[in-house]
């Protein structure tokens, strides 16, 4: 079979006849939902783009490492990036949602602590784990210096390896991916909370605090969806693992901003037409 | 990532569990409409049997796709199917005309998933040549095990069906409330993780240079049953019980049979085995 020998040709390259395809669709979506429902429902729109380009761009921070993490060959979280973005994710838009009642900027604050503080937590038990589990420093692979505190790497690297355990600078990469992460789901969960709450009544002819747990329920099951999704075209676009800010693969991030923003866009007019037709 | 997965020629093409798959999920879950038709809930568990054909067929996606090496993992292609699926499900049960729903849902799964597919494939880069066919079945996967899962549950699949539950005050009072239902009471999100778990496990514990179709897919329909009991489990809270038990027992024996077929299989595909008991017995000390 072929599928050994044609192996992910996924490279830094930019493919601009798609990004321009991409923008294309994005500006379509943007015309329908415009056409659906003008003004709350093009407005709940914009918002979810703004959020799923958040988690898209914040999973680029996450430090990932995969299996060879797990090995300590590579530096990183040894998990995939679904599951480290749906973990830290996840905790954001519960905390956003639990404060959902305290107003928009507290609600979205807390999403971000919420995330930035299940990745701080996150990254500190591995180096732990790593120091006194594994008994290896935190070194990276792909820079000479730690960006933030200037401290050299390549004499705790090992031979053979791509580097081991949290450098100070994937530390601090995967706490503000969390943030961002968690700030961009508490976003969408607020946009299609606030619409439902608008537009359910309406159409299933009931009080609004009849209709509160379907539109939490509802708005948190596409935030749910939307951030996976997002979360995982990332995970293409990093093809797996990443060291964080520092790495060269981090470069890739514009490809994600687009296919993330269309993504979300797609989706979110799905949720804008369940209220609408 | 560094991590290659061998590709093993044999076995039935994926054409034909496509499909099968695709057949047996559509006819399920009309044959769940039998409930409408005869006013019962007795037929809900064909909702389970359809969840599990899409999740047989679904592992198989998972495998085709995941044998390029896609280097994040095999869960994250069951999170995206199950991502992309729920939005097109939730949409497809808000249509008018009840019989059209399964195909609503299908189509417009399908939809989503050619952009998602789409943009991994191109905008992305990923330029892995089963991309767009594999994230469109995979989001059509989602949608319609979802569907299968809420039919099973609530015997229905429609929005209001999904959103309308009632409570009983002091044995005789029937209340309408929302928060008694499939959707209100978050089940959606139970769901859509015994669907995630059961269309990625599968292949991410069978995958190697071992890997045998027939172990796996028997696996996916082990895991997928075990998704039905606890969802039959759930729907005693919706449903009648006399129906809720019919999905129960089928579920059960289902996946004891599978199970049983699971073990014989890795046996069977296993270099040597011991059969050590779990506590031996210790006489004479």
């Amino acid at each position: 079979m072929t599928a050994v020998a044609a192996k992910p040709a996924a490279g830094s390259a930019m493919n601009p006849t798609a990004m321009v395809v991409g923008v294309i669709l994005l500006i379509i979506l943007l015309v329908i939902a415009a056409f659906v429902s003008p003004g709350l429902g093009l407005m709940a729109l914009i918002g979810v783009i703004i959020g799923g380009v958040l988690i898209g761009f914040g999973v680029h921070f996450v430090p990932v490492g995969g299996a060879p993490a797990a090995m300590g060959q590579a530096p990183g979280i040894a998990t995939g990036v679904a599951m480290l973005a749906a973990g830290a994710g996840l905790a954001g838009l519960f905390g956003g949602a639990w404060a959902a009642s305290q107003g928009f900027a507290i609600a979205i604050i807390t999403g971000g602590v919420g995330g930035g503080m299940m990745m701080a937590i996150t990254c500190m038990m591995v180096n732990f784990v790593y120091v006194f589990g594994m008994g290896i420093p935190a070194a990276s692979g792909k820079v000479a210096k730690d960006p933030i505190t200037g401290d050299t790497q390549p004499e705790y690297k090992s031979q053979g390896t791509e580097g081991h355990g949290l450098p100070f600078v994937s530390f601090v990469g995967g706490v503000t991916g969390g943030i961002l992460g968690g700030a961009g789901g508490t976003l969408i969960y607020l946009e299609l909370l606030s619409l439902y709450q608008a537009t359910l009544p309406n159409v299933m002819n009931a009080s609004s605090a009849q209709v509160l747990p379907i539109a939490v329920s509802v708005a948190g099951t596409f935030a749910i969806g939307m951030f996976l999704v997002n979360a995982v075209l990332t995970a293409y676009n990093i093809t797996g693992t990443i060291e964080g800010p520092h790495d060269p693969k981090f470069k890739r991030w514009p490809r994600a901003i687009v296919a993330s923003a269309v993504a979300s866009a797609l989706c979110g007019l799905v949720a804008i037409l369940i209220v609408t037709i | 990532m560094t991590v290659k997965v061998e590709v093993i020629e044999g076995g039935v093409p994926h054409t034909k569990i496509l499909i099968a798959g695709l057949v047996c999920t559509i006819v399920c879950l009309y044959l769940s409409y039998l409930n409408v038709v005869t006013n019962t809930e007795m037929f809900s568990f064909f909702g389970g049997l359809a969840a599990i054909a899409a999740l047989i067929w679904g592992s198989h996606t998972i495998k085709v796709l995941c044998s390029y090496g896609i280097g994040t993992g095999v869960p994250s292609a069951g999170m995206i199917a199950f991502g992309s699926g729920v939005i097109a499900m939730l949409l497809a049960t808000t249509i008018k005309v009840d019989v059209a729903i399964p195909i609503v849902a299908l189509v417009l799964a399908a939809i989503i998933g050619l952009i998602l597919g789409y943009l991994a494939n191109e905008v992305l880069n990923m330029k892995i040549p089963a991309m767009i066919q594999a994230l469109t079945e995979l989001a059509i996967v989602g949608a319609l095990t979802l569907m299968g899962l809420a039919v099973l549950i609530t015997g229905k699949f429609t929005f209001v069906g999904l959103t309308n539950g009632s409570v009983t005050l002091l044995n005789s009072v029937s209340m309408p409330s929302y928060q008694v239902s499939f959707i209100g009471g978050g089940l959606t999100a139970v769901a859509f993780l015994l669907g995630a778990i059961a269309i990625q496990h599968p292949f991410n514990a069978c995958l190697g240079p071992g890997w045998k179709q027939d172990r796996m897919l028997m696996l996916t329909a082990e895991c997928g049953f075990l998704s039905m009991i606890v969802a039959a489990f759930m729907s005693f809270a919706l449903i009648d019980a006399v129906s809720a038990i019919i999905s129960l027992l089928i579920a059960l024996i289902g996946w004891l049979y599978t199970y049983g077929e699971y073990i014989r299989m890795s046996k069977r595909d296993a270099y040597a085995w011991l059969d050590s008991k779990p506590i031996p017995d210790v006489e004479g000390h």
